[in-house]
């Protein structure tokens, strides 16, 4: 989709949208329209990189495993089914 | 993860094994980013399993098998919270869905206090702690919490999510907003117990971002 034939949009258009922008919800014409504001508007750029990073740090918590205790009795329970 | 299609191939047995623990991992995950507790997490996974193997005729479509068991214990989780308040006699509170006052941002708030060099609105995410980011979590209502584990923590759709929890679309994103707005004001409050808002760590003040910033587009 070239620029030509997205209709601009603005600061509070791009921001009421920055979170499904970034859970991958929007269409590809409101994308291309976030995606060609952003490469005008340094300050909104700067907003949708921190909500991006937030929600990577969300994404990347520690990995955590079940103990082998919980595999054995969840085993255990699937053995009395 | 190779899993048979249909429960027609296999007995129950096969299928329950088959299905539940190499999901196993994924299940602890969800329910420690839930409960915020070692021992509540087990005991909500050894509960799921349990339904779980109780329904497992419920379960058509295996390919589905991990939201069907997400399904199972989120359920299990919120009723568990509702009964928990009811014996301690603590008011159950049910979100309002339709409740618009949710729109605190981090971003902005860090950016009252912006530095002349760098990006401290960045240095606080990468300074905050695992476990901070957790007691965050654990201190949003239930419902909110459930949304954005599995959103931001779990990476499912909306539409996934909306069939876990049993609401429409609308309601997964009305929750998801309320939920972060509530999180990102947690995370404001510790980053003002380190001082990271301080003026006089951070030098420059008054930078701000209300959404109306200079460009031709506003």
């Amino acid at each position: 989709m070239d620029h030509a034939s997205v209709n601009k949009i603005s600061c509070r258009q791009a921001l009421a949208l920055v979170a499904e922008y970034l859970d991958k919800e929007l269409g590809q014409l409101e994308r291309a329209q976030i995606e060609q504001h952003l490469e005008l508007c340094r300050q909104c750029f700067d907003r949708f990189e921190f909500e991006r990073l937030l929600k990577a740090r969300l994404t990347q918590l520690q990995r955590v495993e079940p103990s082998e205790p919980l595999r054995k009795r969840v085993e255990l329970i699937l053995e009395q089914f | 993860m190779n899993i048979p299609t249909t429960t027609t191939m296999f007995d129950e047995r096969t299928v329950q094994k088959t299905v539940v623990l190499p999901l196993l991992d994924d299940l602890y995950r969800v329910a420690l980013r839930l409960t915020h507790s070692n021992v509540e997490a087990e005991e909500l996974v050894a509960e799921t399993v349990a339904r779980a193997c109780e329904n497992i005729t419920t379960l058509r479509d295996l390919t589905r098998a991990k939201q069907w068991l997400m399904r199972i214990l989120t359920n299990v989780f919120l009723s568990s919270c509702r009964s928990k308040k009811r014996r301690q006699e603590i008011p159950y509170v049910e979100v309002d869905d339709d409740d618009d006052t949710a729109s605190f941002s981090l971003f902005e708030a860090l950016m009252q206090y912006g530095a002349d060099e760098g990006n401290p609105e960045r240095i606080v995410i990468t300074k905050l702690l695992d476990e901070e980011i957790q007691s965050a979590i654990a201190a949003l209502p239930e419902e909110y919490r459930a949304a954005v584990v599995l959103c931001d923590v779990e990476g499912y759709a909306y539409q996934e999510i909306a069939a876990i929890l049993d609401v429409p679309v609308g309601t997964v994103r009305s929750r998801l907003s309320r939920g972060r707005s509530l999180l990102q004001k947690k995370l404001y409050h510790y980053a003002k117990e380190h001082g990271w808002t301080s003026s006089a760590n951070l030098s420059r003040k008054g930078k701000t971002n209300n959404g109306s910033c200079q460009c031709e587009q506003d």
